[in-house]
């Protein structure tokens, strides 16, 4: 899942200090799962924010809203209504759905309330860590399914560095070193020879170094 | 262009080769780096310049390379894929062999968060072994993307790391054999301290048929200090320094002969392993040690000083360099290397080989001339140097003179032990006085003390024995009165028993209700909106040595938010004993202790054993000079009694009287000071001779200023310009006791606690020391006699400590003195309701 991180509650503050209504829009999609944008999340910050503002002696309507999604047009919908009770949204979305707002609703004041940290799974109840980055090409056919770009440090291609001490990544020694594992599990299943291939500088453009990314089925396409 | 570097001629030849490594600095002086080549000129075969080693920026590898070569010394250039992506370092490269440089060595590189700038943005578009792959498609002119290079190519002998001592250690030969497939033609390794696993993996890379398709040179490094052995084992990832080492290091007289001797023997173990083709030896910050060891090691070769006289002709830069500009220098060099064929620029240096002459100014100097001038610089600079060393010695004498000892420099510190000798050699004039005064002093302690026994008791054998001998029994006794005595519920004012027994009726009873966490009474609320973590964090001082050490300080919160950051120490409470029978102490407090007033080793001993006190504060209040204007000596003694006595970390309070104390604890710091002692109170009127003491002896000090925010700011200030670092500092703000000006100490001190934390005024993260018992214990209240207004009298005495103490914590206090046993085991339950969080 997308994993994001509430933004401090200064910064939120802020954003907002002109206006006397708004409302906090919540996901019930990815942020909602990793606990930072649901239903849950949206009443704590409204609250948050009230407040705050009382504490700064300029007291604020906050209206709550959480929506299926916010990455779909269709479920943006409400927020025609919405606009006009409003001065202003915190959306609590990840990246996707502020900028989904920002592009349909332009007149709409729409602020982040979320930072977007990276696609992450949930090893335990509060702990997210990042298993993908999207890089486009997915290269753990080969590394026995753990991912080198996203968990080594230096995203090396071709075995683990020199840093490597004990199984653990030099630069973050909390977390294992992925080519150490990678290198153990295929020396077990006896397939050394993948390891022993040169492996090719990446093409970096599906990663986003050939600007923005787009993805179309031809199929499924209104006509 | 594929004239073939001297690294890569040597090798072929079959030579054993040298390389070092040069680490350019950090800032643009060209001078430096070309001082290091100088040093090594001529002891090694090429020197590796390293790409912003640690991530750290540094006077770029390419541009240090060019200097190296005008220093007549072979770079080999490091290139790391940290920094350039595969663009900027195919630009490089081909500027690189454009300018001459031949070998070349390629890197994945550390991570910028080991360095400087730990914000960048990691590159690594490429890992090394995708680089080297890079550059053999280069040397065969192809760009990495395909496309032919049309024209001249880039042509280097192509290197490698690889370190034998990283995990897995079964694949590093794999992967040795991956960069050579990719390209490499020599590696140089990892640090070598464990010469049985480079063995190892020696024979791995051989039965993979590798020796013979790459050279390798085996990296060495001589530990400089215990110090950098110690770092680089606990420190570097991916660096093994067996024990073995340390120990040697450890034992040696002369760390530096013994690090260069070990790098001598591991360069001998490996050379004698096949396959090692020659050493890289890595004297970090430490260039003159490489001679030294090529020496030691014989691996001196005469033909080197010819051979490395750069192909590329450099007399031009030596002679142009004065007067214009770098860049008409660099065309220059471009033009000739690229362009004319390597026979020709030979010839040039040997027509140029001794030029007669220097342009300098316009003018034409000869060369004898301008060494003179240069070497007539230099010895300037020395008699300077000389200069500057003699007012330094001078100064130290006028401290001597002043200070009457020696003990602020820091040589004389290992000899604390002889009192004699250092009071004959610090004044040496008047040795006689002293000898003289000597047995008068003695005498009027005699006295003394015949007259403070006479007030205690007068047989004071009888009573020596009765407290020493029963030792066990009083202990039970006191077990079993304090079980009986919790079962009392009301305070009883004191009857005619309480006299004999240790500790009286004060019960202290738990709190009422059940204590909720913080985080769940606040759960409602967002955790930024109360939580305000500090941006600083009061240091830790260490009081004592060797097992019994009190830690105090090390707070990163204000007292007791446990919820924002950490105590590490708590509160520390030492208990106060006194060097002369103490005459205002009221009887609620007396009676635990006057069992004991005639002797403070046994009052030392009652107070660790009985009270389990952590730390003891020895008050020499007769040393007063108001009050029985005791000598030092007197103090020397009692210090001596108590030191004996008890193993628990001491405080030494003096008398407060600026001229006495130091002469007082000047001779007390003889005795404690190898216990790590904690003595003051330092005032401004005595900081420089106090400082020098504690920084003689190694110990922390009480700095005590009167209660404000910016004298205790000056007075820590002060005493860290004498060289006593604040980590040797706990702050005595004046205090106030309950009742007597509480408020006002409270406020200052949470202004100051609050400045340290969150203003980031570093001058003021020194934890607090608290004298509460000297304030509580003197006021009126504390003495009045138990009646139905005021209540009884040693339950209010205790309760006005406690509640001093525990208010004073809460402002900041980290250490505090007291005197009443039931006071303190009150303060201490009160902390640790406190530290519910």
């Amino acid at each position: 899942m997308i994993v994001a991180e509430r933004r401090a509650l200064s910064e939120i503050l802020k954003n907002i200090e002109p206006f006397e209504k708004i409302m906090v829009l919540g996901c019930r999609g990815c942020v909602a799962i990793c606990s930072a944008g649901g239903d849950r999340e949206v009443a704590i910050l409204a609250e948050a924010i009230r407040l705050g503002r009382e504490l700064q002696g300029k007291p604020i309507e906050v209206e709550e809203e959480t929506f299926i999604r916010q990455c779909d047009p269709e479920y943006l919908e409400p927020l025609r209504e919405i606009k006009n009770r409003v001065e202003a949204i915190v959306s609590l979305a990840c990246g996707v759905g502020v900028n989904l707002i920002a592009d349909l609703y332009p007149e709409i004041r729409v602020y982040p309330g979320v930072d977007t940290t990276f696609y992450g799974a949930n090893l335990s109840l509060g702990e997210w860590v990042e298993r993908c980055r999207g890089c486009g090409d997915c290269i753990i056919d080969l590394t026995a399914g753990l991912c080198p770009i996203a968990r080594c440090a230096k995203n090396l291609l071709n075995g683990p560095c020199g840093g490597s001490k004990g199984g653990r990544c030099e630069v973050k020694a909390e977390m294992p070193c992925i080519w150490h594992e990678i290198v153990e599990r295929l020396f077990k299943r006896g397939e050394l020879e993948k390891l022993l291939e040169l492996w090719p500088a990446k093409d970096w453009r599906p990663a986003g170094g050939d600007g923005l990314r787009i993805r179309v089925r031809e199929d499924l396409r209104d006509r | 262009m594929e004239q073939k570097s001297f690294l890569q001629q040597a090798l072929e030849s079959g030579r054993f080769v040298v390389t070092a490594e040069i680490g350019p600095p950090r800032n643009a002086d060209a001078e430096i780096i070309k001082e290091k080549a100088r040093i090594l000129k001529g002891y090694v075969d090429a020197v590796n310049i390293t790409d912003c080693q640690t991530a750290i920026v540094r006077l770029s590898s390419l541009a240090s390379a060019v200097l190296i070569m005008s220093e007549g010394l072979e770079p080999v250039l490091q290139m790391t894929c940290r920094d350039r992506n595969r663009i900027g370092i195919q630009a490089d490269l081909l500027g690189a062999s454009a300018l001459g440089i031949k070998n070349l060595l390629c890197l994945t590189g550390d991570h910028p968060k080991f360095g400087n700038h730990p914000q960048a943005k990691p590159v690594f578009d490429l890992d090394s072994i995708q680089l080297l792959n890079l550059v053999k498609g280069l040397k065969n002119g192809r760009f990495d993307n395909g496309e032919e290079i049309k024209g001249v190519r880039p042509y280097f002998f192509l290197g490698a790391a690889e370190n034998p001592f990283a995990e897995p250690y079964d694949f590093r030969p794999y992967r040795l054999a991956k960069k050579v497939k990719a390209g490499a033609q020599f590696i140089q390794t990892q640090i070598i301290y464990n010469v049985e696993r480079f063995r190892k993996f020696m024979e791995r890379c051989q039965d993979l048929g590798l020796l013979d398709r790459v050279y390798i040179l085996a990296g060495v490094t001589p530990p400089k200090s215990l110090g950098m052995a110690k770092y680089m084992k606990y420190h570097v990832p991916g660096l093994e320094v067996p024990e073995e080492i340390i120990k040697r290091l450890e034992s040696a007289k002369d760390k530096r002969e013994e690090g260069l001797q070990i790098a001598v023997e591991i360069i001998q173990q490996v050379r004698d392993i096949p396959g090692v083709r020659g050493v890289h030896i890595m004297a970090i910050e430490w260039e003159e040690a490489v001679p030294e060891i090529v020496k030691r090691a014989g691996l001196e070769v005469k033909e080197r000083a010819y051979e490395i006289c750069a192909p590329f002709v450099v007399e031009k830069v030596v002679e142009k360099i004065v007067e214009k500009p770098v860049e008409v220098v660099v065309e220059k060099l471009v033009e000739k290397v690229v362009e004319k064929p390597v026979e020709v620029v030979l010839e040039r240096i040997v027509e140029k080989e001794i030029p007669l002459e220097v342009e300098m100014g316009g003018e034409r100097l000869p060369l004898a001339t301008l060494i003179e001038v240069l070497a007539n610089l230099k010895a300037s600079l020395m008699n300077i140097k000389t200069g500057m060393e003699a007012l330094e010695e001078g100064i130290a004498k006028l401290e001597e003179e002043f200070l009457g000892k020696r003990e602020p420099r820091p040589v004389v510190r290992k000899i604390p032990k002889k009192p004699e000798t250092l009071i004959e050699e610090g004044r040496p004039v008047k040795e006689e006085e002293v000898r003289e005064a000597k047995p008068e002093v003695e005498e009027v302690i005699e006295v003394v003390e015949e007259r403070t026994l006479a007030e205690v008791e007068l047989r004071e054998e009888e009573k020596v024995e009765q407290y020493e001998k029963p030792k066990l029994e009083v202990r039970e006794e006191v077990k079993l009165e304090l079980k009986e005595e919790v079962k009392i519920e009301e305070l009883k004012p004191k009857e005619e028993g309480l006299q004999v027994r240790p500790i009286s009726g004060i019960e202290i009873r738990g709190f009422k209700g059940e204590y909720r966490p913080l985080s769940e009474r606040a759960s409602k609320i967002p955790q930024d909106l109360y939580i305000e973590r500090a941006t600083g964090e009061i240091r830790e001082v260490v009081i004592g040595r060797g097992d019994k050490v009190l830690r105090c300080g090390g707070v990163s919160a204000i007292n007791f938010h446990f919820f924002e950051g950490e105590m590490r120490n708590g509160v520390k409470i030492a208990m106060e004993i006194l060097d002369v029978k103490p005459e205002d102490w009221p009887e609620g407090l007396a009676k635990y202790f006057e069992d004991v007033y005639h002797d403070p080793a046994l009052w030392a001993k009652k107070c660790v054993e009985v009270y389990g006190a952590e730390a003891l504060c020895l008050y020499l209040l007769g040393t007063d000079p108001n009050y029985l204007n005791l000598p030092a000596d007197h103090a020397k003694k009692v210090a001596e009694k108590v030191v004996s006595a008890v193993d628990v970390p001491l405080l030494i309070w003096g008398s407060g009287n600026a001229e006495k104390d130091v002469e007082v604890l000047r001779e007390v710091a003889d005795v404690v000071g190898e216990r790590g002692a904690l003595i003051g109170p330092v005032v401004e009127a005595n900081h420089r001779t106090l400082a020098a003491v504690a920084m003689g002896y190694n110990i922390p000090v009480i700095a005590s200023s009167p209660i404000d925010v910016n004298l205790a700011k000056q007075l820590n200030i002060l005493l860290e310009n004498m060289g006593l670092g604040l980590e040797k500092i706990l702050m005595d703000p004046s205090i106030g006791a309950l009742g007597y000006g509480i408020e006002y100490t409270y406020s200052v001190m949470e202004r100051i606690r609050l400045a340290g934390l969150f203003a980031q005024d570093t001058k003021l993260q020194v934890p607090f020391i608290c004298s509460i018992g000297k304030e509580v214990w003197k006021t009126k209240e504390a003495s009045l006699p138990s009646d139905n207004l005021m209540g009884e009298a040693e339950a209010r005495g205790v309760l006005m400590e406690a509640l001093t103490g525990v208010i004073l914590a809460i402002a900041g206090g980290d250490l505090l003195i007291m005197r009443h046993p039931k006071a303190i085991e009150l303060c201490k339950f009160l902390f640790n309701a406190l530290s519910l969080s």
